[in-house]
């Protein structure tokens, strides 16, 4: 693909949902619903189909020719050897893929949203935020230039701020997205330090020239010197000169995963995502299906170049990232809001994902990313569907019976759920190629990947714990017994991702269910720089089948376990958990881990006291010279005040007497001047 | 006809005199009627002065000048009466101090 080519299709995918949202948002409100409805899903229609072409353009493209960067526009030029912002765009396999997530599953969803908005009168506000949410992330996936990667990042937070209060007379939903937005905020300010030091110590590594025998080299071993450059294929190709495995390149990557812990909800910065529930249901599906949370896994994913050198900063990723995944599983357990559950899944599936980057195995937390983003945004558009059958209510407990009530809807949440818990479809693959990584890659292998069958287990109790629970049994509320089967509009976004997350796994995979997959062939290219392998060691095969068979049969137990517990009832948790051991264990997972009480209790009261107390010190201290500059500036006016009578006798007199005061002046000083 | 010398003095007293008398006027009466008058006497004041100039250094400039404020005057008078009318008819007093709405 030539440099304008690929400028110009880049140009369109971004254009496109810029183009909806303000579309939506200036001249939607005034033209109402139909045309809302229209403009903002053709517009992520339209990005799709951009999005098809490029990566028919990557695919036929020649090996080694399929990463293209192209320069939009020059924005900021400060010289040489000061900052330069050029709007540049990558287009390769790893963005191309995120961009087919994006717009694909970000269509499905807008498509849904058509149908769960239809009542709502802010609806010309949701499209608009929602494309531009499509918009900020294929920015951030395109960009090509740190700075411009940085705005995206900004602008996905914005748009999810936007978003989870999107019905912004609930103050819950208000407090959630502050909240949301706050902890974004944390993760942008590690980046931006992470850009700094960048900028401030990226030095450009000598070329070594070989001379051809019998030739001289034009140019002689380069000096090495500072680049100042934020541009990220010049960061990566120069990423050495950071030094590996060095103390700064370790602090650049730990600051850069402090952001992806933040956009991805991982620990400690990941109670945000079960309060963004606040949002509407497609919002939801959005933030954790096609945007915002992989962004944290692209991020890392993307810098592949400065995590391969620091070895200690992958590791501590690949830690925080399992021990995500064990926690939200541990806490999904016991939640009881349909959405909250979905929400810690998410945070435990993306947990795996960083795991995955962080173990090195690239190809393998995209695997999971793309499948993932199926059988996720499926599980929360069903959980819509849902929650509009039974009025509103998120309770599962008020649930209970609803397969017989929602046939399709049912059948599709059974397949998401498989699909999660990782048994025949589409979580089965990814989850065990990328546990399989985790065999011989990693801090101290296998010891993660212990963990990460146990999160198995887990992922299949609590996946079927909410399938059982919300579907299955006697129906516990007058709405569950009322239920019906949702609309065409809403069905069918849900139908095709049941679709996808069946066939995917098996297709990408096909013929044999472990071992290389075809992302793997085609993200490759991608992380693997010429002359070396991919830095995760890929397990041998007989490996590979052992891992497989263990990682699917320890699914099966959790789902198996859970389907005794919650649809056969004929295995009761309570007397197990009534040991004096674990009898802590229920209260701890339903009130998830008391995060929010220990960051309350050590940040935001302190916080708070604090800023009390500066107040009660600060007022009379500021104030006080305040009020004397004010109160000078008053007793001076107030004292020329009494000279305006309104009388013009008053008026005149004055002029009269300052023409006189002026001529005798003049006239003085006439004199004097002889 | 041509001013004498000795004369021009006495001319510019004149005109000094009649300035002062209608800065008087415009300070000291209270109907901005006669208020009026007493500008209109300044102003012809000042017309007297640029004629006397105008004679005294032999140049039309002068001349001219009183021309634009005789112009000027007109149409002052033209804008402060219907000013007064408008007083008059919303029913207020013609009293200049009584009109202190300047201040606000």
């Amino acid at each position: 693909m030539s440099p304008s080519t690929a400028a110009l299709l880049a140009g369109l995918v971004l254009l496109f949902p810029l183009a909806g949202s303000a579309l939506c948002g200036l001249i939607g409100p005034v033209l109402g619903r139909r045309f809302v409805n229209l403009a903002g899903t053709l517009s992520i229609g339209a990005a799709f189909a951009v999005t098809l072409v490029i990566f028919a353009q990557v695919l036929g493209a020649a090996s080694g020719h399929q990463s293209t960067t192209a320069t939009l526009w020059n924005w900021l030029d400060l010289g040489p050897g000061n900052l330069n912002v050029s709007v540049d765009v990558t287009i390769d396999q790893l963005s191309v893929l995120m961009l087919l997530v994006i717009t694909g599953v970000g269509l499905l969803i807008h498509v849904y949203s058509v149908g769960y908005m239809e009542h709502d009168p802010g609806v010309a506000r949701f499209f608009s935020y929602m494309n531009f949410f499509i918009f900020s992330m294929v920015l951030l996936v395109l960009a090509a230039n740190m700075i411009i990667l940085i705005i995206g990042w900004a602008a996905v937070a914005l748009s999810s701020y936007l978003l989870i209060g999107f019905w912004y007379e609930r103050e819950s939903a208000v407090l959630a997205a502050r909240k949301a937005m706050i902890t974004q905020v944390i993760g942008d300010v590690a980046l931006v330090i992470a850009a700094i030091l960048i900028f401030v110590n990226l030095k450009s590594v000598p070329q070594i020239c070989i001379p051809p025998p019998g030739e001289v080299c034009a140019l002689q071993l380069q000096s090495s010197q500072h680049l100042f450059t934020l541009s990220l294929p010049q960061i990566f190709a120069n990423a050495s000169s950071l030094g590996a495995g060095s103390a700064l390149i370790t602090l650049i990557c730990i600051l850069l995963a402090v952001g992806a812990f933040a956009k991805s909800a991982q620990f400690p910065l990941h109670t945000w995502l079960p309060d963004a529930m606040e949002g509407p249901t497609p919002v939801s599906a959005l933030i954790h299906a096609a945007t915002m949370v992989t962004a944290g896994v692209y991020l890392i994913a993307r810098f592949h170049p400065l995590f391969d050198l620091a070895p200690i900063a992958s590791g501590m990723v690949a830690c925080v990232g399992m021990g995500t995944a064990v926690m939200a599983g541990f806490i999904a357990l016991s939640q009881v809001d349909i959405k909250r559950v979905i929400a810690y899944s998410t945070m435990s599936q993306i947990g795996l994902m960083i795991f995955a980057v962080g173990i090195g195995a690239y190809a393998a937390g995209m695997y999971q990313f793309l499948l993932h983003a199926f059988f996720k945004a499926l599980l929360f558009l069903a959980a819509g569907n849902v929650i509009h059958a039974v009025h509103d209510e998120q309770d599962i407990r008020e649930m209970g019976g609803l397969d017989s009530r929602m046939r399709v809807t049912a059948w599709c949440f059974l397949v998401g759920s498989l699909a999660l818990a990782g048994f025949l479809f589409a979580g089965m693959f990814s989850k065990e190629d990328l546990l399989g990584f985790g065999l011989i890659n990693g801090p101290g292998a296998p010891a993660l990947y212990i963990v990460g069958i146990v999160v198995n287990v887990l992922t299949g109790l609590y996946a079927f714990r909410l399938y059982g629970t919300a579907f299955r049994g006697e129906p516990r509320s007058d709405a569950a017994r009322n239920a019906h089967e949702s609309k065409a509009v809403m069905l069918w976004p849900v139908v095709i991702l049941a679709g996808l997350s069946a066939l995917a796994g098996w297709i990408l995979q096909w013929p044999i269910a472990f071992g290389p997959h075809l992302i793997d062939a085609f993200l490759n290219p991608v992380f693997t720089s010429p002359g070396s392998g991919p830095i995760a060691k890929a397990p041998s095969l007989g490996l590979g089948v052992i891992g497989f068979v263990i990682g699917v049969t320890c699914s099966l137990i959790g789902i198996a376990i859970a389907l005794r517990i919650w649809v056969r009832r004929d295995l009761d948790p309570s007397r197990v958990l009534a040991r004096p051991g674990l009898r802590l264990l229920p209260r701890l997972s339903f009130n998830k881990l008391y995060f929010d009480e220990i960051y309350d209790a050590l940040l935001v009261r302190p916080t708070r006291a604090l800023a009390r107390g500066l107040r009660r010190v600060g007022d009379p201290v500021m104030d006080s010279w305040i009020k004397g500059v004010s109160g000078v500036a008053t007793d001076f006016s107030s004292a020329f005040r009494t000279i305006q009578t309104g009388l013009i006798r008053d008026y005149a007199s004055y002029m009269v007497l300052f023409v006189v005061i002026f001529t005798v002046a003049v006239m003085l000083a006439a004199g004097l001047a002889k | 006809m041509t001013l004498s010398q000795a004369m021009f003095p006495w001319l510019l007293l004149t005109a000094a005199f009649l300035f002062t008398l209608g800065a008087l006027g415009v300070l000291i009466r209270r109907n901005p009627l006669v208020v009026f008058m007493c500008i209109e006497l300044m102003l012809n004041a000042v017309n007297l002065a640029l004629v006397g100039y105008s004679s005294y250094l032999n140049s039309e400039e002068g001349q001219v000048f009183a021309f634009m404020v005789i112009v000027v005057a007109a149409a002052e008078v033209v804008v402060g009466l219907g000013l007064l009318t408008r007083v008059f008819s919303i029913g207020r007093e013609l009293d200049v101090d009584d009109l202190d709405e300047l201040k606000q």
